[in-house]
């Protein structure tokens, strides 16, 4: 009976929103966007959501969240229209993409190969949708439980694990931007005392720093410094007549698109990590189960499957944390976790609460976003694409203009301009040296949370850090922390290895006795 | 970056680390740890240098992690060994890059407070999109330095108050100014490409472009999304009449 009361409640809220034209042409031209922001190199998801954040901020919170939510599926998606059909990758998430895409263009087959994507990503966002709906709820349930001490270990492990996961180098690079992100946030007065930190006695840094602008400026202005730097030019675009939905094709290879959507969801749920990675490591699970792996990278129907389906599906993942704890699941996430807020949601455990509906309206949203990306991406790739044709030294300054009025129109304020500029430049310089932006973005984000609930804690075991120790969910976070700082450490490394290559050993030697016998 | 790059950078960055770790300490420090602040008697664990302090250590340990390795991969040693390097003068990318900063530097911190946002805006994407769009060189460096000079005269105007004296007598006179530089731009961005007609056409594009822009973009946030511009002077003035005689 309780099922059938939350399927009913969710097609209540698919009801509620789309009764409302306005909502299915916010929703509609939201996705056409994230096509058109996926679809040209140089731009983001992220900075997609982000501008978009600014603009929807005077909209109603789910009028917002259509349009915040259908931009990034559509981003996400639209990031295979140039890996197939110029091979630059349009987003980070679709580079798994242009490694078999490309190649089916030069066959002739682009419109296969879109048709295919537009299919397998419909699909991911579907089945992310139904983990957000039934997962989110449960870890929200369980994040009851939490007190102060979790919520600041949460913090810790959010910046741990993406900062380890992200990093393009060392490891602690991704910890070293978590820790300036962290640093960032204690900018301003403190919550519990008031008191003035790092403001230099300008009264614009009391209220500390406003989390979209500098999630602007790390996102937007490395950007659009990178493009016009490094002169990207997109190429001719492969020709195709018609983009079919390839059903047939898709149901052939039902396999890849669970295991990949499962691939996206998991990598999803992890703070901080985008679907770049959940693209890149769906296609390696592709590869490595396939009967003929010889075959990747030279036009694999399977492959560009599995990539578009995982980073689809992905964002559903990436809703579940953000959801029930308030950590972002990606760097999106962590835009659309700045824009609930400035809609006055706080998302995490009291989310189910405070707003009963808003996990059903959020699965609602994607299931609708999924639906108007198939739509979109049927009928008007063609079209879509002669965006590409737009050189990059045109349209990065419009961004730029862009990111500038979006971050002083949130609090009218051009002192927010004097930081989006110098937090991007900063960003920019951390990316050239390959310390990951996500990190530092959730460490901006959790910073808050860390430091009052560290406090507060504190306050309630007299200064006792011992329960961190005694109740289990911290126990297990703390463990987690340790065990990933420790991983990086070569001498524990090969200590693991040793440890982990004897218990292997020895299990592979009890099952030979077995087979034996 | 490449790899030898990379860890000199490390080590330029290890030690800018240690630094900043020290200054959030020796910050906190400052901040009540036991003593009462407003009234309130502190205790350690409530104090507001707490995370701040926690931030640090790590920020330490982590930089001296980063200074072992760089270190230990070269990276001290690349940079002192850059020291004794031959200046080549500034790179191609260096060039670029710096003409990037340079509009966006002036866009938000001279431009925008004080002179009218269309303006702004023209002024900006004018600047910014011809100094890429022609993809020469020699041309990104003569522009770069036409608008650096532009730019100096407004902050000399600015320093000096001279707007303010202007201001008495016209009170849109930087917006003026902000004219005949992007008209000044213009021209002398014509008289180097005279003769080629593909630049003709991209300054061309650069100006329809610069002008498109906020020609959408202002009344698109003054009257629909209602937000009030940075800085409303002559041609936004000049919108709002157009837009009330229309309503």
């Amino acid at each position: 009976m309780f099922i059938f009361q939350q399927i009913f409640i969710f097609f209540q809220q698919i009801y509620f929103l789309m009764i409302n034209p306005l909502n299915i042409l916010i929703l509609f031209g939201a996705v056409l966007l994230g096509i058109i922001f996926g679809a040209m190199p140089g731009l983001t998801a992220t900075l997609g959501v982000a501008l978009l954040a600014t603009l929807t901020y005077g909209m109603d919170t789910s009028t917002s969240m259509i349009a915040l939510l259908a931009i990034y599926v559509g981003a996400i998606y639209g990031g295979s229209y140039s890996s197939i059909l110029i091979n630059i990758p349009g987003t980070a998430a679709a580079a798994a993409t242009a490694l078999d895409g490309y190649p089916l263009a030069c066959q002739g087959k682009a419109g296969k190969a879109l048709g295919l994507t537009t299919t397998a990503s419909a699909i991911g966002t579907f089945i992310g949708m139904l983990f957000v709906i039934t997962l989110a709820p449960v870890i929200s349930a369980f994040a009851l439980n939490f007190t102060s001490f979790e919520f600041f270990l949460l913090a810790f492990f959010g910046i741990i694990i993406s900062g380890t996961l992200t990093s393009h180098d060392l490891a602690y690079k991704g910890w070293i931007a978590g820790f300036l992100g962290l640093f960032m946030a204690s900018v301003g007065r403190d919550q519990l005392q008031f008191y003035p930190r790092f403001t230099f006695g300008l009264y614009e840094l009391d209220g500390g720093l406003e989390v979209v602008p500098v999630l602007i400026g790390a996102f937007g202005i490395p950007q659009i410094i990178q493009v016009l730097k490094d002169r990207i030019v997109c190429g001719e675009a492969k020709r195709f007549q018609k983009i079919l939905p390839e059903f047939t094709e898709i149901f052939h290879h039902l396999t890849d698109i669970i295991r990949s959507s499962l691939i996206g969801v998991g990598i999803g749920a992890i703070p901080g990590i985008g679907e770049d990675i959940a693209g890149w490591v769906s296609y390696g699970a592709a590869k490595n189960s396939s009967k003929n792996p010889e075959r990747f990278g030279k036009g694999e129907v399977s492959a560009v499957i599995s990539a578009e389906t995982a980073n689809n599906s992905c964002i559903g993942g990436a809703m579940i944390p953000l959801l029930s704890l308030g950590v972002p699941g990606s760097p999106p996430a962590a835009m659309l976790l700045g824009a609930l807020m400035l809609h006055g949601i706080q998302p995490g455990p009291m989310l189910t609460f405070d707003h009963p509906l808003f996990i059903f309206q959020v699965a609602a949203i994607l299931l609708m976003a999924s639906f108007a990306m198939w739509i979109t991406g049927i009928l008007l790739a063609k079209q879509v694409i002669k965006v590409l044709r737009i050189p990059p030294p045109i349209f990065m300054p419009i961004i730029a203009v862009l990111c500038v009025i979006g971050s002083y129109s949130l609090g009218l304020r051009i002192f927010n301009l004097y930081l989006m500029v110098p937090i991007g430049i900063l960003a920019y310089f951390l990316t050239e040296m390959k310390y990951p932006i996500a990190p530092l973005v959730i460490g901006v984000i959790l910073g808050p949370m860390a430091d009052a609930n560290l406090r507060r804690a504190l306050m309630v075991s007299k200064g006792s850090f011992l329960p961190i120790f005694t109740r289990p969910v911290s126990l297990i976070l703390i463990l987690v922390i340790i065990l990933m700082v420790l991983s990086q450490i070569s001498l524990f490394k090969s200590l693991m290895n040793k440890f982990l290559g004897k218990i292997f050993k020895k299990t592979n030697k009890d099952l030979r006795d077995i087979n034996v016998n | 970056m490449k790899e030898k790059e990379l860890r000199r950078a490390d080590f330029i960055t290890s030690v800018l680390l240690l630094l900043f770790g020290i200054w959030i300490i020796a910050a906190t420090l400052k901040m009540p740890m036991k003593d009462t602040f407003g009234g309130v008697q502190n205790v350690w664990y409530v104090s507001p240098a707490l995370f701040p302090l926690i931030i640090s250590i790590f920020i330490l340990i982590l930089g001296l992690i980063l200074l072992i390795h760089s270190i230990q991969s070269g990276g001290a040693k690349y940079f002192i060994d850059s020291f004794s390097l031959k200046y080549n003068g500034l790179s191609s990318n260096y060039i670029r890059f710096i003409s990037i900063l340079l509009a966006l530097f002036s866009f938000v911190y001279l431009n925008i407070p004080r002179i009218d946002f269309f303006v702004s805006v023209t002024l900006f994407l004018t600047y910014f999109i011809s100094i890429f769009y022609f993809d020469d060189e020699k041309l990104l460096k003569k522009f770069t330095a036409f608008y650096f000079i532009g730019s100096m005269i407004f902050v000399l105007f600015f320093a000096f108050g001279i707007f303010e004296i202007l201001n008495v007598y016209y009170i849109y006179s930087a917006d003026i100014l902000a004219i005949l530089l992007y008209s000044a731009y213009l021209f002398y961005s014509w008289l180097n490409i005279r003769g080629n007609s593909i630049f003709q056409r991209k300054l061309f594009v650069s100006f329809i472009v610069s002008l498109a822009v906020p020609m959408i973009l202002c009344p698109t946030f003054r009257y629909f999304l209602l937000v009030p511009l940075p800085k409303e002077g002559l041609l936004i003035q000049l919108m709002h009449n157009i837009y009330y005689i229309l309503k």
